[in-house]
């Protein structure tokens, strides 16, 4: 190495040594552990009281287990609604709030105010509002004599949940409407000049240079998706009969109440394979359809 | 730096109007929910069961936001002084330390950069429950050893102080250095170039001229921190046990009883004032919010 | 904008100030110098919470002046977990209130400390308490717990409901002054006093299996059990337990499983005023002794037929002043009678606790009889200690505590099963409670496959404790 190449060496390592320490001690070795851990049994109940060697057991269980494939199942059947749905809501809604009409700040601020709802509070006020006999949207319906779906029954649960999840697409479409912001005026007044209608400049012009914040964005609803575990609990507590159990209730309820941590842990790399794999795919997929620069 | 392509207006009027009342449906429809939120806070408990709902109380009963501070187990002060004390801690955290990560990915170049920044990038995807047993673990060993040397309840006392909580966010956070990174690099390396020929630091440099000229990212990843913090569930549940500790987050969940006492117009006046202070802070900041993500957006 | 925006900016940095300066303004109870301090965990909420915040005064200022032991009580929600989590960490509480249903788990997971010596120092034997509890609190053995408050389960019934029905309930051969004494009867009384409306939804419904809070136990009055100790064997696809499933089923048959979970969905919460069996939406339920409390928070109309809640004592027979009655839950079996299902709230002490020689002084002090009974009628629940004073039973505000009682002391009184892993079996056949309700499914193979999964479970769990105990590792 040269004299300047160790000198930049040196000093690039001095200021990410932060982050270095932090991710050997937060992440390394606790992944590290918790991948010792899916190979043990463990109950995390007296300190005195380690993890047991077991091999793969953990593994072959969950094949096994008809509980996992039903909450994996359920969290997939969920994503394929949730995520389409969140990311054409999002992006037509900050496409409508790019405007420059009055009231934008005022709009802007509605959209994003379910996301500063407490998690507690917005599960709360959705159990209400599907409430059959209480609640306010099959109230709404009855007015109008539509007859009111079993919101949380085991047919729609998920669909109502996917529901309430477009419902808080607010931090999405503040990132859109920054990623909009990057889009160059030129090309727009080109294309206006050449001719082409509102809609013909969104999908030539912008959404093509709106791609790589699409991608982050789905990126980013993916991972979410998996973590979704409040909000079910509280409404539904996964059912009925397992119909809203999702993969990280499962992993709490293994981890927590039945203290199968080592189980917990077996579980929580195959969710991070799962992830890795969708997102894997999405980078893959991402060279025909994302366009840098 | 790219100058911001300002939003246009819309040709027709016709098209004004569309808009208008397209966003204020949608708009209805989110803030239905929040309405109901303010509404059920304002009821007395038995009105809060009453059906067909109603929206406007009658009467109503505002003491609830009183009771709220008087309820012998919901400690709003006491709750939110942990939560600001967590929140400070974290924002002030969170924002230098992934500042001067970024600034490392970002503006020097040293052999081993890309791959150290693609496992930074690897991280972001590693869920919760992975980490959650194991981070416990860890803090419990280092609890078990610092408590040889130094006595138990010492300064370095990990599980049962807030520590767990803000502490890993000194370390950075790899979405906000990826965030920052991005922005760092939009910088003009000539900037940096001059300044070192004149002799000056690295760390001056980045002090100096690269900080203040991140002001708008750099309050990006302030805001989006605070308001993880101050909703924050999870961590404090498995971290916090001492109720005399409870974060806001926590607070809120107490008040959820198993078999259905549950006192709803106290939970939503609770919710309500938790909402409060993000909604200011974002309404303020809003546009300071846009333009910085603006300036590093997914590149 | 900017003005006001930096006048904001300001307000908000002082009101940061303000609070974080203020801070630790909390009225926590001062303990004297010197003192041990006791932290005791618990459950509840108030009114439960301030109740024995009475019996932790009592004891702070007697024995605990005596001994100067301080024992500070808080109120904690999710306490199963806060308390696991406590334990790990190595800062458990000195006693911790959870429930019945978890001390053989905790007792097999090392979670808490065994009391069998600390219990014998005291006083606390197995004939102190009424067999049924004594089996609920040990597990292989040892002694893992003690009761703080019992809870026998019996049938409640509405009797003003019945009353109304008097003409068609006669017509069917059934009497409305009584409740129905066999599982058989009980379904002919309940075809009769559920309701529906013109379109077929469900107006009220006489009794609803998936709304009861022990739905497992459900077995115990069809004669059978679910665990046997002696074997390691479940015993979820036992005749017995498809027979009890199989009576689940029909009611959701009869009702129609649609508007069964409609109808159960739009239920009020149990402690508010839409109370399901307040409302008059459910006409019979399993409940314990406590429900006399909440009848009085919440409706105190249907406990003041004659006279009003406070001159009751003034009647001979306190019975007769609620539209409510109890009695022992009919069983399916002829012959098979008084069995109750009996949990209870427990009291234990986690591993790597402090103080649990302090802790188990409060815990004893909890357990004397006057201190007991006292405790027993704030909370208005029956009592866990054979030898109880005539004035506990005249004192009590439940009219039927009788009743209550006398089914604990029955020898068919069950208590939860003494299993390591019946969370995961007790969530597995509510599960599999609601797939019967919910589909057209043969009980007993529902049950087959619930029995195979748990008793893989069980099996491994043994297995590995075995394991365990042979590397030394437990």
């Amino acid at each position: 190495m040269t004299r300047e190449r160790r000198r930049n060496f040196f000093k690039g390592m001095a200021f990410i040594s932060p982050w270095i320490i932090g991710f050997a001690v937060f992440t390394a070795i606790p992944i590290g552990l918790s991948f010792y851990y899916s190979f043990c049994d463990y109950s995390l109940t007296r300190p005195s009281r380690g993890p047991l060697w077991i091999g793969l057991e953990n593994y072959n269980q969950m094949i096994h287990d008809v509980i996992f494939w039903k909450s994996l199942g359920n969290t997939l059947y969920y994503a394929s609604m949730a995520l389409p749905a969140g990311m054409l809501v999002s992006l037509g809604l900050a496409l409508m709030l790019n405007t420059n009409i009055r009231g934008q700040t005022i709009y802007r601020t509605i959209i994003f105010l379910p996301s500063l709802v407490p998690t507690i509070a917005s599960a709360m006020i959705w159990l209400w509002l599907f409430n059959p006999s209480e609640g306010l949207l099959d109230f709404l319906l009855n007015k109008a004599h539509i007859p009111s779906p079993d919101w949380l029954g085991e047919r729609l649960a998920m669909a109502s949940l996917a529901m309430m999840s477009v419902w808080s697409v607010g931090n999405t479409v503040i990132i859109y409407l920054a990623g909009l912001q990057d889009v160059p005026r030129e090309l727009l007044e080109a294309a206006e000049i050449d001719g082409a209608g509102p809609f013909r400049r969104l999908i030539a012009v912008t959404i093509p240079v709106l791609t790589p914040v699409i991608f982050f964005n789905l990126i980013m609803a993916i991972i979410g998706t998996f973590s979704i575990l409040t909000v079910p609990y509280i409404m539904t507590q996964g059912g009925p009969d397992k119909a809203t159990y999702f993969y990280t209730m499962f992993n709490y309820d293994e981890a927590f109440r039945f203290l199968h941590m080592g189980y917990a842990a077996a579980l929580a790399w195959v969710q991070l394979a799962i992830t890795l794999l969708l997102t894997g795919i999405a980078f893959l997929t991402a060279r025909k359809w994302v366009h840098y620069g | 730096m790219k100058p911001l392509a300002p939003p246009r207006k819309p040709r027709h009027p016709f098209a004004a109007v569309g808009l208008h009342l397209g966003l204020l449906f949608v708009c209805a429809g989110y803030m239905l929910p929040v309405i109901w939120m303010v509404s059920t806070s304002l009821k007395t408990a038995a009105q809060t069961q009453e059906s067909p709902p109603r929206f406007i109380p009658h009467p109503w009963q505002p003491e609830n936001y009183v009771d709220i501070f008087r309820h012998p187990t919901f400690h709003a002060v006491l709750y939110t002084r942990n939560t600001l004390i967590v929140a400070i801690l974290t924002v002030a955290g969170t924002t230098l330390s992934s500042a001067v990560v970024a600034y490392g990915f970002a503006r020097i170049e040293f052999p081993g950069r890309g791959v150290l920044f693609a496992i930074m990038l690897a991280t972001i995807m590693i869920p919760f429950p992975v980490t959650m047993v194991s981070v416990f673990r860890v803090f419990r060993w280092m609890d078990v050893h610092t408590a040889r040397w130094l006595g138990p309840d010492n300064l370095f006392q990990m599980l049962g102080t807030f520590k767990p909580l803000w502490l890993p966010a000194w370390f950075g956070s790899a979405f906000n250095i990826f965030l920052l990174r991005q922005f760092f690099m939009v910088l003009p390396k000539e900037l940096s170039e001059a300044a070192r020929i004149d002799g000056c630091s690295e760390l001056a440099i980045f002090w100096r001229i690269v900080l203040p000229l991140a002001k708008p990212a750099l309050a990006v990843v302030a805001l989006f921190s605070f308001l993880g913090v101050w909703n924050d569930f999870l961590g404090p549940l498995v971290y916090i046990q001492r109720p005399e500790q409870y974060t806001l987050a926590l607070g809120l969940a107490a008040f959820q009883t198993r078999i259905g006492g549950t006192p709803w117009h106290l939970l939503m006046a609770a919710s309500a004032l938790v909402c409060l202070p993000t909604l200011i802070l974002f309404f303020l900041a809003q546009r300071t919010f846009i333009e910085g993500i603006a300036t590093t957006g997914g590149k | 904008m900017r003005i006001i925006k930096r006048i904001v900016y300001a307000l908000l940095a002082v009101a940061a100030a303000i609070f974080l300066i203020l801070g630790s303004v909390q009225n926590r109870s001062v303990a004297p110098p010197g003192f041990t301090i006791v932290e005791y965990w618990e459950k509840w909420n108030d009114p439960e919470a301030a109740q024995m915040k009475v019996i932790v005064d009592d004891f702070n200022r007697t024995i605990g002046q005596q001994k100067k032991i301080f024992v500070h009580f808080l109120s904690v929600s999710d306490i199963d977990q806060k308390t696991l989590i406590s334990i790990s960490a190595g800062v458990p509480p000195d006693v911790a209130g959870t429930w019945d249903t978890q001390i053989a788990q905790y007792a097999a997971l090392g979670a808490v400390e065994p009391l069998d010596d600390m219990a014998r120092r005291h006083g606390i034997t197995e004939d102190y308490y009424l067999p049924v509890f004594w089996r609920g609190c040990s597990y292989n053995g040892h002694l893992y717990a003690l009761v703080s408050t019992p809870g026998t389960i019996a049938l409640l019934y509405n009797k003003q409901i019945y009353q109304e029905c008097a003409q068609q309930l006669r017509a069917a051969g059934l009497d409305p002054d009584r409740p129905p004494r066999t599982l058989d009867e009980f379904d002919r009384y309940s075809d009769i006093l559920s309701q529906r409306d013109s379109s077929g939804l469900i107006q009220r419904a006489a009794y609803v299996p998936l709304q009861s809070w022990y739905i497992p136990e459900i077995v115990y009055w069809f004669g059978g059990d679910v665990f046997d100790p002696a074997t390691g064997r479940l015993m979820l696809d036992s005749p017995k337990m498809i027979r009890a499933y199989q009576w689940i089923q029909s009611y959701a048959k009869k009702l129609g499983p649609r508007a069964l979970m409609d109808f159960k969905n739009g239920l009020g919460n149990f402690d508010s005023p839409e109370n399901p069996f307040l409302t008059g939406k459910i006409v019979m339920d399993q409940q314990g002794p406590w429900m006399y409390n909440y009848i009085a928070h919440l409706k105190p109309e249907f406990s003041e037929v004659k006279v009003p809640i406070s001159r009751q004592w003034e009647l001979k027979d306190r019975t007769t002043n609620v539209a409510w009655g109890v009695a022992p839950f009919p069983t399916d079996v002829p012959g098979l009678s008084d069995v109750s299902y009996n949990g209870f709230d427990a009291l234990m002490i986690p591993s790597g606790a402090r103080h649990p020689a302090e802790a188990f002084e409060f815990m004893a002090f909890v357990n004397r009889q006057d201190e007991a009974e006292k405790l027993n009628i704030l909370h208005c629940k029956n009592i866990q200690l054979r030898q109880v004073s005539d004035s506990f039973y005249e004192k009590h505000p439940n009219p039927y505590i009788r009743v209550f009682q006398d089914l604990a002391k029955s020898p068919n009184a069950k208590c939860c099963p003494v299993c390591p892993i019946w969370p995961e079996v007790f969530q597995s056949l509510v599960d599999t409670a609601q797939q019967v309700s919910l589909e057209p499914i043969d009980p007993a193979q529902a049950l087959h496959q619930t029995q195979q999964r748990m008793q893989g479970e069980y099996d491994r769990f043994e297995r590995l404790l075995e394991r365990r105990q042979q590397l030394g590792l437990d």
